[in-house]
């Protein structure tokens, strides 16, 4: 197994002691997504900054592409892409001009980095809008350039620091499927964001940080797992049915206790999540017990990140899209 | 041959983006052209006073100082653009890819001189066609056009440190009255032994000084308007001395990330 981004006690001190990073620990394998998730403040950005070069850590030492990011800042500098939090185009250039410029800085003779560009383009579906100025682009679009700017150079690791952050929901998808693409290609993807279902859908591996310290990682799965199993909620048409569905579920998983504020209502908690469906139909159906509706509640990244930290993300709190049956 | 690249990429960049950006325009070329027109049919009295030199255009005479303004306002409109670039953060782009940290400076510095050689072409051009006459010539213009274009070059060198140091926009943007200071210390739009005793003392240590008199000596043919070599040395000194300042001030920018 190669690493592609070591970080050992990383630490940044900003003005007036503030530590934004604080004896950070993580490591990228090679060729995977690695999710960095946090809340706003939590340290996301200082980490990418200091990983691409752009800020010196106060102590302890990182690598890129098995270069120092402070002693080897050059070779660092060839072997990333890099996508910043506020996609910083020059809104008075082209998507063309801006392509073929990055083109340039990354020693592409001037026709190379012309065809670069046409490629860069098509593949982000800017074709037509590339000789536009980037000032009419939408937010999509902007991101989408960004993008494409971080990959002119074919590169070995990528940052994108919360690339859908403000995006429409068509302009997200769109981005997962050119970053799940490229995971494909083999390149190794170091990604911030603070939208959990972000991290859920693309990445191998999940960091959490908080305060500048991470406090989790691991599979978005075994992350999910240590917080506890997925909870089979069923609905009943009849309140008075809940004795008989409550014996019919008995050894499909743990029945809980019954809630007297939801009389109606019986929660099964099991592994088997989302497959647990059809055997929990087919029993209560066995048993005579009619049933308005049945919906899984899996533990989410936000449960994950609350048991570790006493806290939840902004503006996650709320459950994740269930399963109804 | 790689930073030859960049530095050329950068200088184009720096170019495009000058004249797509109408405010950075607009004070560049409009401006001196609306002072030239005001100073040349207001003041050409002035021509008739003892020990104005003998001229054959008071137009030709005064629009070294036009052109000397155009080097002060693109001088300072490449740090603007420098500071605009570092506060939107497209200066971090730039950061990030694997280049030389003086080519950043050099490219845009570049565009600078580039911008100063059309700037001062279309001056003259347009003086010309308003009467100016050049009794050096072609050979005299084109002189001119490179002094200015060095001069410019110096002049981008210091708003580029100020940008580097301070990455401050609207600091560098304040920065206009004091440019104009340093033009009327120097003889731009009259003789520089007509100017009163304390402007004249001060005249003498404003490097702008022999560089207007040097443009004014090769537009005329007549080094006793000026020398050219003092224009040109004092043009050199400035450059050299404010792209020094300016890579330090990046230098000192990257120590402190």
């Amino acid at each position: 197994m190669t690493i592609a981004v070591e970080v050992e006690q990383l630490v940044r001190e900003f003005k007036g002691g503030i530590r934004a990073v604080d004896e950070l620990d993580l490591q990228v394998r090679e060729g995977e997504i690695y999710g960095f998730l946090g809340p706003n403040g939590a340290g996301k950005t200082t980490v990418v900054r200091i990983l691409t070069t752009l800020l010196r850590p106060t102590a302890g030492r990182a690598s890129v592409a098995g270069h120092d990011v402070v002693h080897d800042g050059d070779a660092v500098r060839r072997a990333i892409g890099v996508a910043l939090q506020e996609a910083a185009i020059d809104p008075l250039m082209t998507g063309r001009e801006l392509l073929r410029m990055q083109g340039a800085l990354h020693g592409l003779k001037s026709r190379d980095a012309a065809e670069r560009a046409a490629e860069l383009l098509e593949r982000v579906g800017l074709t037509e809008a590339g000789d536009r100025r980037v000032g009419g682009y939408s937010g999509g679009m902007r991101r989408r350039l960004d993008l494409a700017l971080a990959l002119v150079h074919r590169p070995h690791v990528l940052f994108l620091d919360e690339p859908t952050t403000g995006l429409d929901p068509t302009s997200r998808m769109a981005l997962w499927r050119e970053v799940r693409a490229l995971h494909e290609e083999g390149t190794t993807v170091f990604l911030t964001t603070q939208y959990l279902e972000e991290a859920e859908q693309l990445a191998d591996r999940v960091g959490i940080i908080a305060r500048g310290s991470l406090v989790a990682e691991g599979t978005p799965e075994s992350l999910k797992a240590r917080v506890g199993e997925p909870t089979v909620h069923v609905e009943l048409a009849d309140p008075e049915s809940s004795e008989a569905a409550r014996a019919a579920l008995d050894g499909l998983g743990t029945v809980e206790p019954p809630d007297p504020r939801t009389p109606s209502r019986v929660a099964l908690r099991t592994t088997a999540g989302k497959a647990a469906i059809p055997p929990v139909i087919r029993a209560l159906d066995e048993h005579s017990v009619v049933v308005e509706f049945v919906e899984v509640e899996t533990p989410t990244l936000d449960d994950v990140f609350a048991a570790v930290t006493g806290s939840h993300l902004e503006g996650a709190t709320q459950l994740e899209p269930a399963e109804t049956a | 041959m790689r930073e030859a690249r960049v530095v050329a990429a950068l200088g184009r960049r720096a170019l495009s983006v000058q004249f797509r950006r109408a405010q950075l325009l607009m004070p560049t070329f409009v401006l001196p052209l609306v002072l030239l027109a005001v100073i040349a049919s207001g003041t050409s009295a002035g021509q008739s006073l003892r020990g104005f030199p003998d001229i054959s255009s008071y137009l030709g005479f005064v629009v070294a100082g036009t052109v000397l303004q155009g080097t002060i306002l693109v001088g300072l409109s490449t740090g603007i653009s420098l500071a605009s670039d570092i506060e939107f953060g497209f200066f971090d782009r730039l950061l990030t890819a694997p280049v030389h940290r003086t080519s950043l400076v050099i490219g845009r510095l570049i565009g600078t001189l580039v911008l100063a050689l059309m700037q001062t072409t279309l001056f003259l051009v347009v003086a010309f066609l308003f009467g100016a006459r050049y009794d050096g010539g072609v050979l005299g213009m084109a002189g001119a056009i490179v002094l200015a274009s060095i001069t410019a070059v110096g002049m981008g060198g210091i708003s580029a440190a100020i940008a580097l140091r301070t990455g401050s926009l609207s600091l560098l943007q304040s920065l206009f009255p004091f440019m104009f200071v340093m033009l009327f210390t120097a003889p731009a739009f009259f003789p520089q032994n007509l100017l009163t005793p304390l402007l004249h003392d001060v005249s003498v240590y404003n490097p702008l000084t022999y560089v207007v008199e040097g443009i004014r000596g090769l537009l005329g043919g007549d080094s006793s308007l000026g020398s050219p070599w003092a224009g040109f040395a004092a043009a050199c000194g400035l450059t050299v001395a404010t792209t020094g300042l300016a890579t330090v001030a990046l230098k000192e920018r990257l120590r402190r990330l």
